[in-house]
């Protein structure tokens, strides 16, 4: 389906939106089967939401911990003497948060359809301003070099002898906390150093930006997009 | 038994379809320096990572003194090998330059009074002193480098390797370096020298290895005082 990038946009937008608003698993699993139905039609392999999810895994089982334990209600499942400790409700719950983490993820491989430069183009055919439109690109291309920065480090730490798999939970916390510092300090250091070679390659020499390409809307973008809200707006009404 | 031996070793990444390394079969010594140069993309750097386990090769087998590398953790390797990254951005990674020196020894129970003793030898050595509290990220390139070096070689490692350590240094720091590393292997630290600068190569190195496209195009040993016998 050859749909213009911002319809694209509107469709994870709307995904995204009813993923926050859902909170059961009766409701986000039909919509994550929705959403992977979508995968499909524009033709992205379904294997490659594994491929991101994967990243994820650690921050979902942690989530769904949490949720499982403070989540209170129904039927006590696991307990510590007196004290329950897993419950229906609590179950329910983590599971909820699993689902709704993996239809925002899925949703959002859409984005991987089109290129940056569309997307930017897209955002500014929306009057939204240049400056803005590139930020958020930018954010999105350092996102995996924040990700590729933490790689790194733990493994200069390794190579300097340290197995971080015998470390004690106190100690590796410790060692991850020091680290955040120097890490953050990096990225804004290389944020800052991004921003002066751009200016020197003349970034925001002139007001007014010119373009060689322009995206249309197409009367299907329009129908996509009218089809997509209303049903949004419809369900949001009456959750 | 040699301290590293390559048998067969492939290596490709992923998302290119030429392999980076192709066929490599390869013996070091521990009490030697072996240089390994070759143009740019020829897979130097590859062959230092797969060296150390930071890559797992993708074909054939790495023996550390007979030992499987695939089997060894990170930290296991790092406590006998010491490795300066290419980029020393990538291996930066404390509040400060002293802190930096001494995260390994710190880290690997070393007593506090030695640890001193070391990183204080280490910051006069390499010309650091005054940076000593300073956050090393805010360096200069050639100080940067100065620092990654600074912080493998105080662990005192069995076996060195060095990429590009070189980069960034003036002629006086490359000859203070040079006598340094001369001096470890000296006393039986032996060393892999990954660079394009062929008369810091020549300086030191005992043999050198050519790579080309991902394979050994040659392997010289040092005849004499002036050159290398094929």
């Amino acid at each position: 389906m050859t749909l213009d990038p911002r319809t694209k946009m509107v469709i994870v937008i709307c995904l995204s939106t009813l993923a926050l608003i859902y909170n059961s698993a009766g409701e986000l699993l039909p919509l994550l089967l929705v959403t992977l139905l979508l995968l499909l039609l524009f033709r992205i392999d379904i294997s490659s939401v594994w491929v991101y999810l994967k990243r994820f895994l650690q921050l979902m089982l942690v989530v769904f911990i949490i949720q499982c334990i403070f989540t209170r209600g129904g039927e006590v499942l696991l307990s510590l003497g007196s004290t329950a400790l897993v419950s229906s409700q609590g179950l329910l719950a983590g599971a909820s948060l699993v689902l709704r983490i993996i239809v925002i993820i899925s949703a959002a491989l859409i984005f991987t359809t089109f290129s940056s430069r569309d997307f930017i183009l897209g955002l500014v055919q929306w009057k939204i301003p240049y400056e803005l439109a590139f930020m958020v690109t930018i954010a999105m291309r350092f996102l995996p070099l924040f990700r590729d920065e933490f790689v790194n480090v733990v493994t200069a730490i390794q190579l300097r002898g340290v197995e971080l798999k015998q470390v004690s939970w106190g100690r590796k916390i410790d060692l991850f906390r020091s680290l955040l510092f120097p890490v953050v300090f990096g990225a804004l250091l290389k944020a800052q150093q991004l921003a002066v070679a751009m200016e020197s390659r003349g970034f925001r020499a002139y007001p007014r930006r010119t373009y060689l390409r322009r995206l249309d809307f197409i009367w299907i973008d329009y129908a996509v997009m009218l089809i997509f809200i209303t049903i949004t707006l419809m369900l949001i009404i009456s959750y | 038994m040699h301290f590293l031996t390559l048998t067969q070793v492939n290596f490709h990444y992923p998302k290119l379809s030429r392999m980076a390394l192709e066929n490599i079969n390869l013996e070091i010594e521990q009490k030697s320096i072996t240089a390994i140069i070759g143009p740019n993309g020829s897979g130097k750097t590859t062959l230092g990572k797969v060296m150390i386990g930071i890559l797992q090769a993708t074909g054939g087998k790495v023996l550390l003194q007979g030992e499987p590398v695939s089997e060894m953790s990170l930290a296991q390797i790092g406590r006998r090998i010491g490795y300066v990254f290419q980029n020393p951005d990538l291996q930066l990674f404390c509040a400060t330059v002293a802190e930096e020196i001494g995260f390994g020894l710190v880290n690997q129970g070393w007593e506090p009074a030695r640890v001193k003793e070391k990183v204080d030898f280490c910051l006069e050595f390499f010309q650091l002193a005054e940076y000593r509290h300073v956050f090393p990220l805010l360096l200069s390139q050639g100080e940067k480098q100065r620092v990654a070096i600074a912080s493998v070689l105080v662990a005192e490692n069995e076996f060195v390797i060095l990429d590009e350590p070189t980069i960034g240094l003036d002629a006086y720091r490359k000859k203070i370096l040079a006598g340094y590393l001369r001096k470890i292997a000296s006393i039986g630290r032996g060393m892999v020298l990954i660079s394009h600068d062929m008369g810091f190569v020549e300086h030191l190195a005992d043999r050198v290895i050519q790579l080309e496209k991902g394979r050994i195009v040659g392997d010289s040993e040092r005849k004499g005082r002036n050159g290398y016998d094929t």
